[in-house]
Order: C-alpha cells, then structure tokens, then sequence
C-alpha cells in the first residue's frame, strides 16, 4: 500500500497538515510577543540615538518613551518633550542596505545641527563587517557631529583619513554597507530638514 | 546503515560524527554556514547549537516516520521535517531572544539548506532505529559544531582581536588587527587550513575493492 500513487498523496497532505498546524500555533503563541519585541527594538533606538537608554530595563525604555517621545514633523520622526518644550528630534532613516532594509534613528539637538546619537532597530547587515554599524565604536562617532548644509549632511570616509566636523569613518570590508547606509541617512535627513524648514516659514 | 549492512552500535556512532566521518572536514558538508558564521564565536555557537538541535530532531522524526513514508515521496517529506524544525528555532528566538534573532539575520532560515542535514536523514535516518538516528544527528551536529569552533575562533581573535567580544591580552592591543580574517576570503584560508591539519591527522582510510 506504501507505494501506491494515492497513498503518496494523501500521507504528504496528512503530514504537511499535521506539521503546519503546530507551526501556525506557535507562530499564534508568540506573535504578540514578537510584535512587542519589535515596538520595544524601536523604542529602545530611539532613547539610545537621544542617549537616554543606558542602564534602563525594557520597562523602564517603554515608560520613558510613552511619557516623553511624541511624533513630530514627517513620518517616522519623533520630539523628546521636557517641560512641554522640545527639547530633541528623533529623525527616522531607513532604505535599502546591502542583504536587507535598515532602519534606525538619529537624534538632534533642537539647533538642528549638532548629532546626539544614532541607533538601529533593524538590519540584516553581514556579522562582523557591516553588522558592526550597531557596534559602539561605530556609532560614538556620530555623537555631537555637526551637519553640513548641502546635499550630504554627514559624509563617510576611509579609515585613517582626517576627519572634518561632519565626517565620520566607514567599517574596513563593509564598503556597500557603508555607501548604502550613508546614502539613506543623508536623504531621510533632508527629507526632514525640508519639512522642518516649510514648517517654519507657515 | 553500516558498510556490513547492521546498525552500528551507539560508540560507533558517536565516534563517526565527531571525527570519522565528521561532516565538515571529512565530507565537506555544510561548507555555505561554516564560511558565513565564522567570523564571530558568539554567532557560531548559536548556528551551532540551532544546528545541531534541528540535525538531532528532524534524524528522529525521519526514523520515527521511516515504516510510513513512501520511498518516492522521502525527500520532500525530509525537507518538511527540516523546514519545520527551522523555522520551531526561528520563531522561537524571533519571541524569545530577539537580539540573537536579529544578529543572525538570515542564518537561521539558511538551516534548511544545510546539506548535513538532508544528507544524515538521507543517509541514516530514513533506514535506522530513533535512538540510533538521534544519536547520529546529535553528533553529527557536534562535530560540525567543533570544527566550526576551531574556525572561528582564530578568525574572531586576529580579525577583531577578540574572543566571544571580550578583548584579548596582546591581540586587542599591539596585534595589528588583520581584517581580512573576519571578511570572507579569511574564512576560505581558515577552513583549508583547519582540514588540511584534521586530514594529516587523520588520512583517509580508502579501501581499494
């Protein structure tokens, strides 16, 4: 019976039904917890980019950004609140890198010119290389850098080059990473600095 | 199955996954994951452990299901199994550790196309006992695991100048950091070397017939 045409049939169905059933449910078990998971990886990113995140457990993270983080100007982009003055722009960036999307956040001094910080929330970048855009040293270097006006605002460069105030060093060996990632903060930064500017002459 | 036709006993066993007839510098199975993950001991040791825990479950389900399964329809069937252990371990950590989910990024779903897998339910599993095929996939995964090991170890400590993130005496410091060893040429020139030294150690015994 083992080898007849239909009993092929019908055991591929029974099995593949048997083992999707337990995957649909565990995918059901868990899908609020991975949805939680992700709204705390880009509350988490926003205090780290405003340098507010260290040494705060997850529900401290959600606390702090129900209470203090409100949506500004633009998709994506978000006000620290102090006092019900502005005190911090969370400015969103995401685009294409070079396996998967990266999205992230760069904090703003209310001048609209010195960096705070930056964070990401997601990317599928290669471990190692442009994965280390989540490392420290990397992102240390944005911390109080200065936007250029024009059509880049921050500007990658080799390693060991000599750094200008708008300049930081790409990763050695992540060379699409970097370009790419370069590329999609200098456009959704511009994009925000043009809506921060047409707010201002309303 | 054995060359003799009987099961092997479990020391056997054992001993064939580990160094024998271990799948990577033996067999030269699961060569894709074993350059991609190198490069830092944090993330070999979680492929591993995914790895060996999806190996040890789907040589079971394969064994247990082995009297049922028609002979034409046991591949697509092994590939099943495979795919649903994968993704058990990846939404698992999607739930329950989300900073490895997202250092991993698409490793983890790459499990399914690892050929040790395939090639131990094909191989072993689909024609010996559960206990038998556990034990093979388990150790089969452990010796993957060590030779992963013995891979990424020397590629995180002189590409990063350290081991599991923490930095080393010397090589965090002095040691010129040769990048080229966490990029993916180093692993090519890690992975030769490592078989090259696990052959002379162990030549292949051939049997002319």
């Amino acid at each position: 019976m083992r080898e007849k045409p239909w009993f092929a049939v019908a055991y591929m169905f029974a099995v593949t039904a048997f083992f999707s059933f337990i995957v649909i449910g565990l995918a059901r078990v868990t899908a609020e917890r991975v949805r939680r998971n992700e709204q705390l990886a880009f509350e988490r990113a926003v205090l780290m980019a405003l340098q507010m995140a260290q040494g705060k457990t997850a529900e401290q993270i959600h606390q702090t950004f129900v209470e203090m983080i409100e949506p500004v100007q633009g998709e994506n982009n978000y006000g620290l609140i102090r006092d019900g003055e502005l005190a911090a722009y969370a400015v969103g960036f995401s685009g294409r890198g070079f396996w998967a999307p990266i999205r992230g956040v760069i904090g703003i001094e209310p001048d609209r010119q010195t960096v705070i910080g930056i964070a990401f929330y997601d990317q599928k970048e290669t471990p190692g290389l442009g994965g280390e855009i989540v490392g420290q040293t990397f992102r240390r270097q944005f911390e109080n850098l200065k936007l250029n006006p024009g059509p880049r605002p921050i500007e990658f460069r080799p390693f060991g080059a000599t750094l200008d105030s708008h300049q930081v060093h790409a990763i050695t060996g992540a060379t699409q990473t970097c370009t790419r990632l370069e590329h999609l903060m200098n456009e959704d930064i511009n994009e925000w600095l043009r809506i921060v500017a047409q707010e201002d002459t309303k | 199955m054995s060359p003799n036709g009987g099961t092997p006993g479990t020391r056997a066993i054992i001993f064939d996954g580990l160094w024998h007839n271990n799948p990577v510098f033996r067999q030269i199975l699961g060569i894709c994951s074993t350059l991609a993950v190198t490069n830092l001991v944090l993330n070999t040791l979680v492929m591993c452990a995914a790895l060996t825990m999806v190996l040890a479950a789907s040589s079971l389900t394969v064994s247990l299901l082995r009297k049922f399964t028609p002979r034409n329809i046991r591949m697509m069937v092994q590939t099943l199994v495979i795919a649903f252990y994968v993704i058990i371990v990846d939404t698992s950590l999607r739930g329950y550790w989300p900073d490895m989910s997202a250092a991993l990024g698409p490793y983890v779903g790459l499990i399914i196309t690892n050929c040790i897998i395939m090639g131990r339910c094909e191989a072993f599993a689909g024609t010996n006992k559960p206990f038998g095929a556990l034990t093979d996939g388990f150790f089969n995964g452990l010796g993957y695991s060590l030779l992963l090991l013995a891979i990424a170890i020397p590629r995180e400590l002189l590409g990063m100048g350290s081991i599991l993130g923490f930095p080393m005496p010397y090589f965090s410091g002095a040691w010129d950091r040769w990048i080229i060893m966490v990029m993916p040429p180093g692993a090519f020139f890690t992975l030769a070397v490592i078989v090259w030294i696990c052959r002379a150690i162990k030549p292949r015994e051939e049997k002319i017939a």
